[in-house]
């Protein structure tokens, strides 16, 4: 079958319980009507589909699924993964000061390259917010990454987030895939090799 | 057979032949021609569950007829429940209702159950 579609992203999940990852995730799920079976088993991921610049990207999002209570998460998880979203809440400072070490985990388990982005969630919640905006932003630029405040619940920049860590990676994915194949006489730019596609294929036997 | 004469409607040189959504919230699952007509019987969980079931008694009825999706990322939005018994289940993807059919995950394909699904390119 022919493939549709340019890129295949895996997207990962990242912070403390209780900061609206699986919301996050899960944008419309405050007001889903959870049938209990599914919600008494649980949604493992997600494959979403977007375009940038006309290309058609193939998003496979996962939560950690409570692995974060136990405070690691295993390089298993990490495997395979092109973006995180380290994400806190605003009104949970502890939540905020745990990023530097879920980005301490980040290094010691995922590939170098990952592509990172920090989200400060629950912004709708000003009365309760105890951190402020420039404290993410600055946090941010610290580590040199995006920064974004969300509402999953308000459905406020989540699929803005989604769309800029996608397309981070697209540039970066497309700059690697240049510099390996410089476009002169004779060389030929390869699409996303099957090794690629293969790499997530079998990912799905461990889950 | 009746439920069966509307199906081959839907069916096109083996294929669906029309976009596939949630029957409740309209998202985009799966383009139209990417499915290929499956007879299967299958037991799978019914959407609504009885509040006062046991954990081993699940509601659940056969079902025959469903769209076979041989590599997942086929689908344009979709989701997988945990794993159950070697089945992942499908759900919508925005608003999580399901099971709309389920991935077995020795043969890692995924069947969309035609009953679940509504059928139409908007």
């Amino acid at each position: 079958m022919a493939k549709t579609y340019d890129y295949l992203f895996k997207l990962l999940l990242i912070g403390d319980s209780g900061v609206g990852k699986t919301c996050i995730l899960f944008r419309f799920s405050e007001d889903a009507f959870n049938t209990t079976f599914i919600s008494t088993i649980g949604i493992d991921f997600k494959i979403r589909t977007i375009e940038l610049d006309n290309k058609k990207i193939k998003l496979q999002i996962w939560d950690t699924a409570g692995q974060e209570r136990f405070r690691t998460i295993t390089t298993a998880y990490y495997r395979g993964a092109m973006g995180i979203m380290l994400v806190y809440d605003i009104t949970q400072e502890k939540s905020f000061e745990n990023i530097k070490n879920w980005i301490r985990n980040i290094e010691e388990n995922a590939s170098a390259d990952v592509e990172k982005m920090l989200l400060g969630n629950k912004c709708e919640l000003h009365d309760k917010r105890q951190v402020s905006k420039e404290r993410g932003e600055q946090l941010a630029i610290e580590y040199g990454i995006k920064f974004m405040e969300t509402s999953a619940k308000a459905s406020i920049n989540v699929e803005e987030a989604f769309l800029t860590l996608a397309s981070d990676i697209k540039a970066k994915t497309e700059k690697r895939m240049e510099a390996n194949n410089p476009p002169k006489g004779g060389h030929q730019l390869k699409p996303m090799d099957s090794r690629t596609k293969d790499s997530w294929l079998s990912r799905c036997s461990m889950l | 057979m009746t439920e069966e004469a509307d199906f081959s409607a839907l069916i096109a040189e083996g294929k669906n032949n029309t976009n596939v959504r949630c029957q409740y919230c309209n998202s985009l699952m799966l383009k139209a021609h990417e499915g290929v007509y499956s007879k299967e019987e299958v037991e799978v969980p019914l959407m609504m569950q009885k509040q006062d079931r046991t954990a081993d008694s699940l509601n659940t009825e056969p079902l025959q007829d469903f769209w076979l999706v041989k590599d997942m990322m086929t689908f344009e939005n979709i989701g997988f429940s945990n794993t159950v018994d070697g089945r992942k289940f499908l759900v919508c993807a925005d608003c999580e209702r399901g099971p709309v059919g389920y991935h077995d995950l020795a043969t890692r394909h995924c069947y969309l159950a035609l009953k679940r699904v509504v059928h139409k390119e908007a």
